[in-house]
């Protein structure tokens, strides 16, 4: 399956990606794949496509910034697969595929005859990645779910709010999303490698409340052994470590967060508050007595904040290399010189848009072989001709034909 | 590993896979089977990486310094074993401890000899520390040019703010998502839970690695991953730049709600329990307004579509509180769950254990630590259908692979094993 092109120097060039999926986990990680060479189409429903065109804020061509940044390096492609013509065609794909990405409920694929081992039988060395709510598997696989729904079961919206109050949404609605996104990416990559050596394909079931749970340390550990249930912590979060949290400063709506995740880093930030004394063995210097005198720990960090603007507690913490940064909202981090630095912003041109539009840069940075954005989200079936043409050696007639029949 | 020793590896591997069809009992070949890991890294950020490598057969060493090791070895609930928290118990899963003081010159040879046998290393000190130490990039790759080296930051190995101590409840902040969470106008929450930001950035570390082994599986050459954790949580912020940059917008904290949908959100029960119901598109709205006996909610006339919703934002959510709030919690879901509408319980970690869904994908894993007892993990993510991963043990004590790969993998002799350890470098 390998076609040399200039992209032929990243991790996964010559890898071609169907991402068949809506919204954002599964077709996160095409995302991630795409980024890093592989050619991603994406295969949509010829009327409306994608979700996640709707998701988010519209721009002048109705596609959301969302879909623009999300689908990003890929070629769309539309296919029906309600229809038998067009579930035909996907086969074919599927044959000249290695990774396929899914998130339908369990069970449509295999109503539309593109179960697993339909899907096996056509090509022994594929990777399928089936992202859904609940898994495959086990008596809520039927449910429908959103990353919402996720982090509800996975126990992390319980978590987030002020303590008794109303849990709120844990900073992003769509975290179990892209986190789902990331373990399955994590699987699909694992999978390539044991193909490469055993020639074996396999399929990776990532659920979206399962990738929330497995990121909560030792909620499940400490419940079991000592029965402690975890609860809604508010701005601070003092069972390991103290003081760690959100203060106010002396400016409204500006926050830091403060860190002291060990003994020292509390030295330091006793250092900069300008009260050396309080990280003595007879105050506050170890941890288990800050845990047990949260409250007045706390409140003495409070009140030094509450004296000073944040970037003057933000000076003198760094200064002394306490761990506190700003509470960034979108606007600080456009002014930020490390975003900057690290070029984390970067503006793409929308041709049939006229915008520049700016959307996060590739995540992980990799020194030899750096992932890229070549453009931003396609508009549906801005690829169909090119892909059936080239790939699948249609000619005009009958592309004109399935077009007529509404089956792409 | 040199070239000769990973052929070597996976031919006897092979071997071992074809016994295996014939009742061998040693362990099916995985995806990372023959990989070796070293994790130099502290706390979360950089080990989730080798974790999830290690569930996959990767062999993780877990360097460590003599006398303190990991600080997550303290970080968390204590137990009875006085070097493990529950948290360092089910991090650091699946590795060998190797203790080694790098802060001695003849530690830094002994490790530089361990680099030399490792496929990746991983590290998340601060930016300038390894390079103290004499262990910086030129000095590893010529050790080792296959290596490939993970550096996990709270801000990267660039920028202004490169030396500055970053947690991930830092890079929540800086990274944009702690001003999100919490209602508008008031006191900023931790969003659920402090280290989220070292997960995500364990991930793309471990996205990275299989990427550059990847690269080197055909060119021969390792290289850097650069990771910041501001970074991982930024990247998933969905369109908040892209909208600022267009239009202005600052997106502000939205209480339990989400600014692209609505009724999305959390709503209290009659018997003051929780349920997160998420109505993303027109559809789900419909199949709610049905479970709530209200279909022509749904009209086109009332609030059928996602912008007119948006609209009538708190109209529409008083309609779903009193609903929800005038029935139990089992009551709502039942009648959700029948018109298929996206539902869900706001669990605790008593209703997690309670649930029969965790027990059926058995994401609670139960396994037996001497002097312990009993201690629950969360099952390995994700689940691969050929190959799935597994545990082989929770977090170790300090040094407790020391020996064996001083003796086995560095073939020292027991002698200087002995002086090593006296000298409190080992």
């Amino acid at each position: 399956m390998t076609s040399k092109t200039d992209e032929d120097a990243l991790p996964l060039s010559g890898i071609r990606v169907i991402d068949v999926a809506t919204v954002i986990a599964a077709p996160y990680c095409a995302g991630i794949l795409g980024e890093f060479g592989a050619e991603v189409l994406k295969v949509e429903h010829p009327i409306g496509g994608d979700i996640c065109r709707k998701y988010g804020t519209p721009t002048q061509r109705g596609d959301t910034l969302a879909w623009l940044s999300e689908a990003r390096n890929k070629k769309s492609v539309t296919i029906d697969l309600h229809r038998r013509e067009g579930v035909e065609i996907f086969k074919r794909l599927v044959e000249k595929a290695d990774v396929l990405c899914e998130n339908f409920r369990p069970g449509t694929l295999e109503k539309w005859d593109l179960s697993w081992d339909v899907l096996h039988e056509i090509n022994p060395s594929l990777i399928m990645l089936r992202v859904t709510g609940y898994g495959q598997t086990g008596p809520y696989k039927d449910r429908p779910g959103f990353a919402r729904i996720a982090h509800a079961v996975g126990g992390i919206a319980y978590l987030s709010g002020m303590p008794k109050g109303t849990p709120v949404t844990p900073g992003s609605t769509t975290l179990g999303d892209y986190l789902t996104g990331l373990y399955g990416c994590l699987g699909v990559l694992m999978a390539l490698r044991y193909r490469e050596q055993t020639g074996i394909g396999q399929y990776i079931d990532a659920a979206l409340y399962e990738t929330v749970f497995r990121c909560t340390d030792e909620l499940a550990s400490a419940y079991a052994m000592f029965g402690m249930v975890r609860e809604r912590h508010g701005p601070t979060h003092n069972d390991f470590a103290c003081p760690y949290g959100h203060f106010p400063t002396k400016e409204e709506g500006k926050w830091v967060a403060i860190a002291c995740a060990t003994d020292k880093l509390f030295a330091r930030l006793a250092e900069a508050m300008g009260r050396p004394e309080l990280a003595s063995s007879s105050l506050y210097g170890e941890q288990k007595t800050r845990l047990e005198n949260r409250h007045d720990v706390n409140e003495i960090v409070r009140d030094w904040c509450g004296s000073l603007t944040r970037d003057e507690v933000l000076k003198r913490c760094y200064a002394t290399g306490a761990p506190a940064g700003p509470l960034n909202n979108i606007a600080d981090i456009f002014g930020d010189r490390q975003f900057h630095a690290r070029r984390n912003l970067v503006s793409i041109d929308v041709e049939d848009l006229g915008e520049t539009v700016i959307v996060p840069s590739v995540i992980p940075r990799l020194s030899e072989t750096p992932g890229k954005i070549r453009h931003l989200g396609p508009r549906l079936g801005e690829h169909t001709d090119a892909v059936l043409t080239e790939l699948l050696g249609m000619n005009q007639e009958e592309i004109g034909e399935l077009r007529k029949k509404r089956v792409i | 590993m040199s070239d000769g020793q990973a052929q070597t590896e996976t031919m006897i591997t092979e071997d071992e896979e074809l016994s295996e069809s014939h009742g061998h009992d040693s362990e099916p070949r995985l995806p990372m089977t023959g990989v070796r890991v070293l994790d130099l890294g502290t706390f979360l950020a950089g080990p989730h990486a080798a974790s999830v490598l290690g569930e996959f057969g990767a062999e993780v060493l877990k360097i460590e310094h003599p006398i303190a090791g990991d600080p997550m070895r303290r970080f968390g609930t204590s137990t009875k074993r006085h070097d493990a928290t529950l948290a360092w118990l089910s991090e650091a899963r699946n590795r060998k401890s190797v203790t080694i003081d790098l802060r001695q010159r003849e530690g830094v040879q002994l490790f530089l000899k361990l680099v030399a046998k490792a496929d990746v290393l991983i590290e998340n000190f601060r930016p300038g520390t390894m390079e103290e130490w004499g262990l910086g990039w030129p000095v590893l790759s010529e050790t080792n040019p296959r290596l490939i080296f993970l550096r996990v930051s709270g801000y990267g190995q660039t920028g202004p703010y490169r030396r500055r101590s970053g947690f991930a409840h830092i890079a929540h902040a800086f990274g944009g998502l702690s001003y999100l969470a919490g209602f508008p106008g008031e006191t900023p929450v931790v969003p659920g839970t402090v280290p989220f930001g070292d997960y995500f950035s364990g991930l793309y570390g471990a996205i990275g690695i299989m990427m550059a082994l990847r690269h080197r599986d055909k060119t021969g050459r390792g290289q850097i991953i650069d990771i910041a954790i501001y970074e991982s949580v930024f990247r998933q912020l969905d369109e908040i730049a892209a909208s600022y940059g267009l239009f202005g917008k600052v997106r502000e904290r939205e209480g339990s709600g989400s600014f692209v949908a609505v009724p999305h959100g959390h709503f209290r029960t009659q018997d003051d329990k929780w349920v997160a119901i998420a109505c993303t598109t027109d559809k789900m709205f419909e199949r709610l307004a049905e479970a709530m006996e209200q279909p022509e909610l749904a009209s086109s006339a009332l609030y059928g579509q996602q912008l007119k919703r948006l609209a009538a934002r708190s109209e529409v959510n008083q309609i779903v509180i009193e609903w929800v709030g005038s029935l139990p919690r089992e009551e709502v879901l039942n009648r959700c769950l029948a018109c298929e509408v996206p539902v869900g319980k706001l669990n605790s970690i008593a209703d997690i254990f309670e649930d029969e869904h965790f027990q059926a994908r058995g994401n609670l894993v139960k396994l037996e630590e001497p002097g312990l007892g009993e201690v629950v993990i969360p099952g390995v993510v994700p689940t691969l259908s050929a190959t799935p991963g597994r545990i082989t043990n929770l977090g170790p004590p300090l040094g407790n692979a020391t020996y064996e790969i001083m003796r086995e993998l560095l073939e020292l002799s027991a002698d200087e094993i002995k002086r090593l350890r006296q000298r409190k470098i080992i």
